[in-house]
């Protein structure tokens, strides 16, 4: 080969350098990040009446503590409670005991303390109150900046009467 | 070129099998069904898949060796340091891009990222570097170095219904508790294996996933909203995790509960 064309092929492989920017997919990802990141922590009011003795209340609130979501869930929930979302979807429930042990509870975690006895160790001892177990389920951030723990109401994951059926079921004699 | 396929354990899984009890996720037969897999994982027929697809479409081993301007000798080791900022592509890219790359070049359609032929062809193509070190280098390049800062930010974000962050579950603090049935992996110990052990045969799944296929479970799992395979984010979790594990001897397919 001439020196002229070993040149002129050496300037053309660079000239021409392979680009292949454009043939791979490369989804864009920070839209959907941004729309999803949590808000800063809240602290919020505990409505009047939330916490009550009455058993559908509880009821709902054990289904909640002890469920994923609708899908997964096995048993009916309580009256007051859907498998479904207002617009059709798969509800989401606490799944709790993923992370707490408490009475009854099948395959609990220990990420979180175990609440079984939680209304005599807690709450007939004065150490809590019902107002720290609302907003420890609503935001736990308020409470401790670095919780692993799961925040519920900040996120809209659920409705302030649906946080106080789930603070009635803890603090519930079982 | 290596041809036995190592076998992998996940932190988890091993954790998971050194319990009993109805506390956790693997029942006794699950138990043995999983020591039969350790003898023959279920995943060693995708990547001799992955193997003739690469033949195919990309000029099997040394196609994939010149196009990334290595030997067949320089191959594994350079393979180890996935994922890397090539400059053909103008940005961070893993193994499975590299090979949309390669196809495209060879006048094919490249195979999508969620695609099982292409979870396949790249389980075989990281299966080359089987027994080499992950040697990431993060520092290689400020490419590298903001891929790194972006995985690492992307790690520690705080979103989805529920607010949390892939830390929640597997930062130092709790580490080993119970996730509902589940050992919580340690993922970011240096030298822990878990990006070397990616792709993997997942049992509970019956199918060869990704790493990054992974992250996407989690992401589901936990209500984060699920990010796409490729999106520079997923490359950069990757690039994190990876580099966490750096050191670790690779192994592919890995096995995982
Ligand atoms: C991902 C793990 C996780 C999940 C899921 C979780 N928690 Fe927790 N929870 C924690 C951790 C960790 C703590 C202790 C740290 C803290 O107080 O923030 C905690 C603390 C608590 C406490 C305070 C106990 C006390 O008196 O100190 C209550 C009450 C509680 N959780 C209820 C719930 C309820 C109800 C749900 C479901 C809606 C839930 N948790 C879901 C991890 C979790
Ligand atoms: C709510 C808890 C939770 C969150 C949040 C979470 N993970 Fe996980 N992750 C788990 C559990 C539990 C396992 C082990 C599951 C198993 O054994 O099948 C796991 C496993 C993994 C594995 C596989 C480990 C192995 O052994 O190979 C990877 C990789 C991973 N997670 C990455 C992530 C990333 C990235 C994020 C954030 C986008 C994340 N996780 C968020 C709970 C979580």
């Amino acid at each position: 080969m001439k020196k002229t064309l070993i040149m002129s092929l050496l300037v053309g492989a660079s000239v021409f350098a392979a680009d292949y920017s454009g043939v791979i997919q490369k989804p864009n990802a920070s839209k959907l990040i941004e729309k999803d990141l949590l808000a800063p922590a809240k602290t919020f009011t505990m409505p009047a009446g939330c916490v009550t003795t009455n058993p559908e209340s509880i009821a709902r609130g054990a289904f909640i503590f002890h469920n994923l979501n609708g899908k997964k869930a096995k048993k009916n929930p309580p009256k007051g409670l859907s498998k479904k979302t207002a617009d059709g979807k798969n509800k989401q429930y606490g799944n709790c005991i993923a992370c707490h042990n408490i009475e009854g509870a099948r395959g609990a975690g220990n990420i979180g303390p175990d609440l079984t006895g939680y209304k005599a160790t807690f709450i007939d001892s004065g150490v809590r109150d019902n107002k720290f177990v609302f907003q420890k389920i609503a935001d736990p951030r308020i409470d401790n900046k670095d919780t692993h723990m799961t925040v519920n109401l900040t996120t809209k994951l659920f409705t302030p009467a649906e946080i106080c059926d789930i603070t009635s079921y803890i603090v519930s004699p079982k | 070129m290596k041809t036995g396929i190592k076998i992998a354990l996940s932190v988890a899984l091993l954790s998971t099998l050194s319990f009993g009890g109805e506390q956790f996720a693997m029942s006794d037969s699950d138990r043995a069904m999983y020591a039969e897999m350790l003898e023959n994982n279920p995943a060693d027929i995708m990547v001799a898949n992955g193997e003739e697809l690469l033949a195919e479409y990309c000029g099997g081993d040394e196609g994939i060796a010149a196009f990334l301007n290595q030997s067949e000798d320089s191959l594994p080791a350079y393979l180890a340091g996935f994922p890397r900022y090539l400059p053909e592509f103008k940005q961070v890219v893993g193994i499975d891009q590299v090979l949309q790359g390669l196809m495209s070049k060879n006048g094919h359609k490249p195979f999508k990222l969620k695609s099982s032929d292409m979870f396949d062809m790249s389980a075989y193509v990281k299966s080359l570097a089987n027994g080499e070190k992950s040697n990431i280098d993060v520092n290689a390049n400020p490419q590298m170095k903001e891929a790194y800062a972006l995985g690492k930010k992307t790690y520690m974000t705080e979103r989805g219904g529920r607010g949390l962050s892939c830390n929640s579950c597997h930062s130092d603090a709790v580490i080993g508790s119970v996730l509902r049935t589940q050992p919580l992996p340690d993922l970011s110990a240096k030298g822990v294996a878990v990006a070397a052990t990616w792709p993997a045969y997942r049992m509970t799944k019956s199918s060869l996933r990704t790493l990054q296929r992974r992250f996407q479970g989690c992401m589901k799992n936990a209500l984060l909203k699920v990010i796409p395979i490729g999106s520079p984010e997923m490359v950069a979790l990757e690039v994190y995790l990876t580099s966490e594990a750096k050191g670790a001897e690779i192994a592919v397919p890995g096995l995982k509960r």
